[in-house]
């Protein structure tokens, strides 16, 4: 926890010293004091951005993430089906399909369902690509070994390939947690009026450079909490894979 | 990869492109829901007057802030490399700002640097910098100490051993950063248009959004994701020229 904590007291410490030092302008950089008191002064707003967004982008996240492993055994067991997709998985992500979020807007209108959407495709793609890639990796003489044993498909897929894909789905659910949030906060920009994506819109519309860096904070804080659930997910599964 | 494989993944693309027009033409969706392959297409060619300057625009963006970012990710990235008692306090702090998302820090920029293009390359830049910065710092740092300490012992110094040493096997590592920041490159430039300029195919698409124009927020997305498989497929073959014996 402290481990984790200093790095983010040493950048309020830089940024309060080069804001009194440097005697930086307001518009750039206003004091980090500033921008506490006014996270706190209008606390209950900055709360609801954060659950808002929280929620949005954590149940996308979290089906995303599940549906990308499920789909990834799904296509293990059907190799025909995953040769067909798994090549438009691929060319998924070198697109900006964020763009599509908007889209997805005019599907769902403004709703926590529209948000979700989005940061549940920015989870599942990199998901279902590195489950497959982690399972790909064993070495088929394990696999073969396993099968002599009279190991059935399922219990090859339980024993080994999931065990062995673990680190590579907790590399991509590291990664979509942010692109997630990101989702959820450029979904927030067509027209929603509660979450940290709209405070960000309203604060550079009207030109309150010290709301936007609140919001940028509370932003930061809802990126620290899912990579934190993420980490935390991560112990409980390796202390598992360590007993297996 | 086999031909069947490949053979496979054409016929999964031909039964979703397929699949979409047939549906759209059967379940007779209005456009609103999903408009069919073919009216995309056919939109794409009649706005293509206005499409085609917000492609460029997007392309320039995204070119100019990606070559900045990449120099100055790899270029940090080395001075770092020299300086180990520097990086340690760094680099907790570098991946801390990393750690929030790009969309939180696009109103910062353009309330910095205007609507203008300069505030979509500072974004780019930021963003590639940042990417090529960790990775090259990877590849750098990955070197067999006894190969350093081999060097070193034959009298070589640390820009020496930061030459002949870090810089090549840290290529694969720098290629990887340099192919991720395509995509990246595009998706904040795209990012960055949609919450205020004056030209681009985010901002064409936040209009065509706000004036409920389904076919032309397609067709934008369409055109950027060309330009982004052109881009990634261009930055993937030089990768495979420069790092061939990955």
């Amino acid at each position: 926890m402290l481990r984790a904590a200093w790095p983010i007291l040493l950048l309020f410490a830089l940024w309060e010293a080069a804001v009194v030092g440097l005697a930086i302008d307001p518009f750039y950089l206003p004091s980090i004091r500033v921008v506490a008191a006014a996270l706190q002064a209008q606390a209950p707003f900055y709360l609801d951005a954060y659950l808002v967004t929280l929620s949005e982008a954590a149940l996308g996240f979290a089906m995303g993430g599940l549906v990308g492993v499920a789909s990834a055994l799904l296509f293990t067991r059907l190799p025909a089906v995953k040769d067909m997709v798994l090549p438009i998985f691929i060319v998924s992500q070198t697109v900006p399909v964020i763009a599509f979020g908007a889209i997805v807007v005019l599907w769902f209108g403004n709703t926590l369902m529209a948000k979700a959407a989005i940061a549940f495709y920015l989870t599942f793609f990199p998901v279902t690509i590195n489950t497959l890639a982690g399972m790909a990796a064993v070495d088929p003489r394990q696999v073969a070994l396993l099968r002599s044993f009279g190991a059935g498909q399922w219990v090859v897929i339980r024993k080994l390939l999931l065990p062995a894909a673990l680190p590579r789905i907790f590399t991509a659910l590291r990664l979509s947690a942010s692109l997630a949030l990101a989702g959820a906060i450029v979904g927030e920009w067509f027209g929603a009026t509660r979450g940290v994506g709209a405070m960000l819109l309203a604060a550079m519309f009207n030109e309150q450079i010290v709301s936007l860096w609140a919001s940028i904070l509370v932003a930061a804080a809802v990126g620290g909490t899912l990579f934190a659930a993420v980490a935390l997910v991560e112990r409980a599964m390796v202390s598992w894979r360590e007993e297996l | 990869m086999n031909a069947g494989v490949v053979l496979r993944g054409l016929l999964g693309a031909a039964l979703l492109i397929g699949g979409w027009e047939l549906s759209v033409w059967a379940l007779a969706l209005p456009q609103w829901i999903l408009p069919p392959p073919s009216g995309i297409l056919a939109t794409t060619w009649t706005v293509r007057a206005a499409l085609l300057p917000a492609a460029a625009m997007t392309a320039y963006q995204a070119l100019s802030g990606y070559a900045i970012g990449a120099v100055l990710g790899v270029a940090l990235a080395m001075l770092l490399a020299l300086a180990a008692p520097l990086r340690a306090m760094l680099l907790p702090m570098v991946v801390a700002v990393n750690s929030v998302p790009v969309a939180a820090y696009a109103p910062l920029a353009l309330l910095w640097f205007g609507t203008g293009a300069l505030s979509k390359i500072i974004m780019v830049a930021f963003i590639v910098g940042f990417t090529v910065f960790l990775n090259a710092l990877d590849g750098l740092t990955r070197v067999d100490p006894a190969a350093v300490s081999l060097l070193r012992s034959f009298g070589a110094g640390r820009l020496r051993v930061l030459w002949v040493l870090r810089l090549p096997s840290a290529m694969p590592a720098i290629a990887t950063g340099m192919r991720i920041s395509t995509v990246r490159a595009m998706i904040v430039t795209l990012v960055t248009e949609m919450l205020g300029s004056q030209l681009g195919l985010g901002w064409t698409i936040f209009q065509a959004v706000l004036m409920i124009d389904f076919l032309q927020v397609w067709a934008a997305i369409l055109v950027a994701s060309v330009i982004s498989l052109v881009f990634f497929g261009v930055v993937s073959a030089i990768e495979r020229r420069v790092v061939f014996w990955r």
